[in-house]
């Protein structure tokens, strides 16, 4: 009995002990790191890759990237699938990291930088030679109703692409389309005329999959509505701000895409079908046609040079935007930003520590940092061939480690001012040649980029219900190209996105544009 | 005061036993209840920078925009529909499986029969979903393709409305009426085998002894098992429904689950949706006293 007993005390006195333990924890976490610490750069990071581990702090990366720039760097990394969530906690935390990778205009943050957690770097950035924008179109783009809130994260501002399978175009006899008829053209023989010559009807021009965003979220929709000269998002009609889907050119875009999707000329279950099945339509010839970003085209390539490296180069063509009906090109750019580095003030409390934290960047943003963070050592880990990066002793595990951080520190990197770091040199010849087809088509398509307008402005009512109505507007789309609404239906839905919000949003939209604009 | 009196020397007398309570109640206290107090950012406009205490509070606006808002009746009576369908046919189905398994003299085939259909409770919700795209595509799933030459009709089970509730019951039936079987099977065991006896001496067939002696043996069980339930009725589960949601039925496909994390998460609306929270709990807990309040009603002894 009595060892019995004992136990029970232990257990008893664990049981009372217990929640004194997670009060001594939490009061611990209160505790603010010493905020006058300049030595020290703390920043939150997402770590894209899912399987590799964060850097570590002892390794050679992170080591030269304190050595650079002269500061203790504490990083914590954030698995890029939960980072939103991450952020949100965060920001209700009251121990913000001094920079904060910032994936967008999310709305927590919109709301937090508003009511003045980060700060206001508007006309701050032109002091510092390396964090100045190269584009300023970007930098408004990514600002808050043109207050700038964070140093955007430069990404390349044109990638729209029609990619099509070579060897279908060879066998029918058939060139790269120019325009939306060529398009629509090639879609039809790839249709009907046999492309693959097995004798049967089992193929199909275009392939679109289930799209997981809303409306103006890069879809192969939008691109062609951009063709057909709807704004890209929000447009100015007589110098008003008007949604891009209450357009005629919306319309006729989208007639255009249901009578492709009526002559079978798409996939039948475009509205279903698995996004990470959209290149396996393409390699295994059901669907000839891609429309979207033209990276694709690599991973494609790389598709068809692991299944025959002796023919590869037969089976990937691509090219930029397409010219509209009405003869004229218009282009679908990106928004030229990955979001961006916002500082906190909580964490930065004066303009001093402010400024001591930008020189930080500015020196990451140089040239010298542009290459540490995104391509490691030269002579090192890669080497520069052709103005190329290219790997070497990849076999070497340190080396492996090495550009596994450096993918990981690129994170951090903005290139505002320009990329400067080495592109690394694509596997093969043909693959070099497709890279620089895209770098040229898409240097070209920028002179006809149709840019959203709006893009800089946030209205207050697009932030509480703009996900809720954009859906509706995504939705319509799919129900009106699948035949479960007709065009008056598609009407009565936008004016049900009027109805639910949108029209303040619209009034909203203007007023800040006619602020901006000024 | 002789009550209270009483309690504290028993508290005294049992003070090693009241000491191993507190871990129990360190747990419901640290888990279920703290937490409650983040309930309050319903009455607020809750800003994550701003916290608990610094946003500002507003009522019951949020109640108000939920009940004005336009997608509210489409959202209700989807889960109303979704949460009536489970409870006609995924409620009664382990009951019916169960009474099927007892009746199996062959107990290696019995077990059999129940290992295999336990299996698929141990698959995420994704595996099902993925299974279920590849059954029912469009044109190349093998059941469409049956279906498709049986009725000779092209189905587009994926994207039609009117098969997104059957397809979201059948995928519950699959996954966990094997497993809502144990807790019957249990009960089964315990009905007398002396009270089979006499009704087959009564000379009662095997429908009978089932309908007579069996059902009443385990009738305890179904009404707790259903009270349970009636308390997650409006629980239609999230992520069944969400992989199954496209732009072609949404209409019927938005539950309040969904719903909240559509709000909530990618709109960043914390207030709003947890006040939609709020509000389906509220609904379930009427409903546990709802049904409660009957089966004392009709006789039984309910759950308390």
């Amino acid at each position: 009995m009595k060892p019995f007993k004992r136990l029970t005390a232990v257990v008893g006195a664990m049981a009372m002990a217990l929640p004194l333990a997670l009060v001594a924890c939490s009061s611990k976490a209160e505790e603010k790191a010493d905020p006058a610490d300049l030595a020290t750069l703390t920043v939150m990071i997402p770590l894209l890759a899912a399987d590799a581990a964060a850097p570590a702090v002892d390794g050679e990366v992170h080591k030269a990237v304190e050595a650079f720039t002269g500061k203790k760097l504490q990083a914590t990394w954030v698995p890029n699938s939960n980072y939103g969530d991450r952020m949100n906690v965060t920001l209700a935390s009251d121990n913000l990291p001094e920079v904060m990778v910032v994936q967008g205009k999310l709305p927590a943050f919109v709301q937090s930088a508003e009511a003045g957690a980060f700060w206001n770097l508007t006309g701050k950035l032109d002091a510092y030679p390396n964090l100045k924008a190269e584009n300023k179109q970007i930098e408004l783009n990514s600002s808050i109703n043109g207050q700038v809130y964070g140093i955007y994260r430069r990404r390349d501002p044109m990638r729209a692409a029609v990619i099509v399978r070579k060897d279908w175009l060879t066998k029918l006899g058939l060139s790269m389309p120019q325009t939306v008829d060529d398009l629509y053209r090639i879609a039809k023989a790839f249709t009907e005329n046999d492309p693959d010559g097995n004798g049967k009807k089992d193929t199909y021009g275009l392939t679109i999959p289930k799209w997981p965003g809303v409306y103006a979220t890069a879809s192969p929709y939008d691109v062609i509505e951009t063709w057909f000269g709807a704004p890209n998002g929000w447009g100015e009609r007589n110098g008003k701000l008007v949604p891009g889907f209450d357009t005629p050119e919306f319309l006729e875009a989208n007639r255009f895409v249901k009578k492709m999707l009526t002559e079978g000329l798409i996939n039948p279950d475009f509205a279903t079908l698995d996004s990470a099945k959209w290149d396996q339509q393409f390699f295994t010839g059901k669907g000839g046609i891609i429309v979207d970003v033209s990276s694709r085209a690599s991973v494609l390539t790389r598709l068809f040079k692991e299944k025959d490296a002796a023919t590869y180069t037969n089976f990937v063509d691509l090219t930029g935007n397409l010219t509209g009906p009405d003869g004229k090109k218009r282009s679908y750019p990106t928004i030229g930003y990955n979001g961006f580095l916002a500082i906190s003030k909580q964490s930065v409390p004066t303009e001093a520590e402010l400024k001591d934290v930008l020189t930080t960047l500015d020196k990451l943003s140089s040239k010298q940092g542009q290459i540490l963070l995104n391509n490691g050592f030269e002579g090192k880990n890669f080497k520069v061939q052709e103005g190329y990066a290219v790997g070497q002793n990849a076999t070497d595990p340190a080396m492996k480690t090495i550009t596994n951080d450096v993918m990981s520190y690129a994170q951090l990197g903005t290139a505002s001012n320009g990329y400067l770091a080495y592109v690394s040199l694509p596997a093969g010849q043909f693959e070099k040649e497709q890279y620089e087809k895209r770098v040229k088509f898409h240097k070209a398509d920028e002179a006809s980029a149709v840019h959203n307008p709006a893009q800089a402005i946030v209205s207050k009512t697009q932030v509480a219900k703009g996900a809720q109505l954009d859906q509706i507007i995504a939705d319509a789309r799919v129900k009106f190209l699948a035949g479960q609404l007709d065009e008056a239906g598609l009407k009565a839905e936008i004016q049900r996105w009027y109805s639910q919000g949108g029209q303040d949003i619209v009034n909203e939209m203007n007023q800040q544009y006619a602020k901006v604009k000024k | 005061m002789a009550g209270k009196a009483r309690l504290s020397t028993r508290m005294v007398r049992y003070r090693w036993l009241f000491v191993l309570l507190l871990p129990g109640l360190a747990y419901f206290a640290i888990f279920k209840y703290a937490p409650m107090y983040g309930l309050t950012i319903a009455f607020q406009d809750y800003l994550p920078f701003l916290g608990f205490s610094g946003s500002p509070w507003v009522g019951f606006k949020h109640f108000a925009d939920l009940f004005s808002s336009p997608d509210f009746p489409r959202v209700l009576s989807n889960t109303l529909i979704l949460a009536l369908l489970s409870m006609v046919f995924v409620f009664p189905a382990p009951i019916v499986v169960a009474l099927l398994l007892n009746e199996i003299r062959l107990s290696v085939l019995k077990r059999a029969i129940q290992s295999a259909i336990y299996i698929p409770y141990f698959l995420s919700w994704t595996i099902v979903a993925a299974l279920t795209y590849l059954l029912f595509a469009l044109d190349t799933g093998p059941i469409t393709q049956l279906m498709n030459n049986i009725f000779n009709q092209r189905f587009d089970f994926l994207a039609d409305p009117d098969w997104f509730r059957p397809l979201v019951i059948a995928q519950t039936l699959w996954k966990e009426v094997g497993w809502g079987t144990i807790i019957y099977l249990a009960a089964l065991a315990g009905v007398d085998p002396n009270l089979y006896e006499a009704a087959r001496i009564d000379g009662a067939n095997r429908w009978k002894q089932m309908w007579h002696v069996t059902l009443p043996g385990i009738r305890s069980t179904i009404i707790v098992v259903a009270i349970l339930s009636a308390g997650n009725l409006l629980d239609t589960g999230f992520e069944r429904i969400y992989l199954l949601t496209n732009s072609l039925n949404r209409s019927v496909a938005e539950v309040f689950d969904t719903y909240v994390y559509f709000l909530g998460i990618t709109q960043g609306s914390y207030s709003y949706s947890t006040a939609v929270g709020l509000f389906k709990a509220v609904v379930g807990i009427v409903l546990i006293y709802s049904v409660n309040w009957l089966a004392r009603r009709f006789g039984h002894s309910g759950l308390y």
